[in-house]
């Protein structure tokens, strides 16, 4: 019998050594693949994560329907707190971000009265949309590229900053309105050289965008000018 | 072979008859089917919540029903001393651990299923079949769940119910934390509190290596390279489990 104890206990030290080594592979695909958990553990927050274990996303959900409610209620303060908790949960959640960024830099900016308020609350939205880029996981998406692009060329009339996020975004596949924007964002920036070759782009690669293209690219040589 | 089979059916038939299991069971379903609730959010929003309440559901169900099937599966035995006549037979113990865990696994997979096909069903209505990651993040799910009933049946064969249903939760809870202790611990200089921590890291079950859905349902692709050595930790570890049970089981006096 003991002979036999000794013969288990080599096994499985042999088997926890194939569990070690497979693990080091694991740990290596999860780095590789953007898999790690990109939790920054605070002591505070410890015990939150204790509780959670493995259901960060459920948890997500349960702050995104609590934001949800607020949203509803007209309280948009007190979705930040929300906001940041859940990016903190799940940071690959896009929605997050795009939503948390047009929320400061839109509905925040909109409530408050005075300019300087404005200006904090737009550059809050600009920093939470390019920590939303800063994770890897994100960063090969166009979707917080477009926000920040749109945000630059829309509330802020940032239209180098805007260029060079749209320029981004289309880098990764995306839907065909970002090219449109794009090469409104050129002519805006100055840049009508461009803009005409990115219409050009549009009119022959997106059917549904070519009379519009067609007629801003006539617009742009004849006049110079063609968005509103 | 034969006498393995044999236990298992009988151990999956006498699973059956319990009431636990069902519960179980339909509190899964009900849960599963409440996440259609969110109708209201838009239909991302939605879509992803209804794979995440789903996941975990199956995943944090799918645990209980491992625990409390595989729990019971030999202490019973020995309770009712129904033990004793089993192992007058030519039975090898061998063949009765193995078989128990063929019992309890055959219930897991079955309840598993149930809860699948409910959950790929919920997706068809919603208009969004699912894709393959679905299904990769519900392989790992299904492989974790076997992990969880095969310590549970080893703790069994050494420690009382009571010690073993303790045991078996607060390591389904390290098992999904010893990432983030890893983590924290990587950033101490401290030598002996590294190398303790990485012991512990390849002692404890790593749970959290078969959580995939988080990534998954934000539209994360994972490939077949992790989802395959995922898979082949969860065996290894798993045959660390039967061999400890299998070495305490012989060396228990019955």
């Amino acid at each position: 019998m003991r002979k036999k104890g000794y013969r288990y206990f080599v096994i499985i030290v042999i088997l926890f050594v194939g569990v070690h080594l497979v693990q080091v592979q694991i740990d290596y695909r999860k780095k590789l693949e953007n898999l790690e958990s990109a939790l920054l553990l605070m002591p505070g927050q410890m015990a939150g994560s204790l509780v959670l274990g493995g259901f960060k996303g459920l948890a997500a959900d349960l702050l995104w329907l609590q934001m949800e409610t607020l949203w509803h209620s007209g309280q948009h303060y007190k979705i930040l707190p929300l906001l940041e908790a859940i990016a903190w949960l799940q940071p690959s959640y896009i929605l997050v971000w795009t939503i948390g960024g047009w929320h400061m830099a839109y509905n925040i900016y909109a409530a408050v009265k005075t300019e300087e308020e404005k200006q904090y609350w737009y550059d809050q939205g600009i920093k939470f949309l390019k920590k939303g880029i800063s994770y890897p996981f994100n960063a090969n998406k166009y979707d917080i590229y477009f926000e920040l692009g749109w945000t630059y060329y829309h509330k802020g009339k940032d239209y180098p900053n805007a260029v060079k996020y749209f320029e981004k975004a289309t880098k990764y596949p995306h839907p065909d309105y970002v090219d449109d924007v794009l090469a409104h964002a050129y002519e805006k920036n100055g840049e009508i050289e461009k803009a005409i070759k990115q219409w050009e782009f549009v009119r022959d690669n997106y059917t549904a965008f070519f009379d519009i293209a067609t007629r801003m690219i006539n617009d742009l040589k004849t006049k110079g000018k063609a968005t509103p | 072979m034969k006498k393995m089979w044999l236990i298992g059916l009988n151990t999956f038939r006498e699973s059956m008859r319990k009431k636990t299991l069902y519960i179980i069971l339909i509190f899964a379903l009900i849960v599963i089917g409440a996440s259609k609730l969110f109708s209201f959010l838009t239909a991302e929003e939605e879509l992803k919540m209804i794979k995440d309440v789903s996941f975990s559901a199956i995943e944090f169900f799918g645990a209980l029903m491992a625990i409390f099937g595989s729990l019971y599966a030999i202490s019973t035995e020995i309770e009712r001393r129904t033990i004793y006549t089993l192992l007058t037979k030519p039975i090898r113990r061998s063949d009765f651990v193995l078989g128990k865990f063929f019992g309890v696994s055959m219930i897991v997979l079955i309840n598993f299923i149930l809860m699948t096909v409910f959950f790929i069903g919920l997706l068809f209505f919603k208009k969004s079949p699912p894709d393959l990651q679905v299904f990769k993040t519900l392989l790992l799910i299904f492989f974790e769940l076997m992990l969880i009933s095969g310590i549970t049946l080893a703790l069994g064969t050494f420690t009382s119910d009571a010690f073993n249903i303790i045991c078996s939760f607060f390591l389904y809870i390290v098992g999904h934390l010893t990432s983030y202790g890893k983590e924290l611990v990587e950033r101490t200089e401290n030598i002996i509190v590294r190398g303790l921590t990485d012991m512990l890291y390849t002692l404890v079950p790593n749970y959290e290596n078969f959580n995939i859905r988080d990534k998954i349902v934000v539209g994360l692709n994972v490939s077949w390279g992790y989802v395959g050595w995922t898979i082949l930790y969860g065996i290894l570890y798993l045959c660390i489990a039967l061999y400890i049970a299998l070495y305490f089981f012989e060396k228990r006096e019955i």
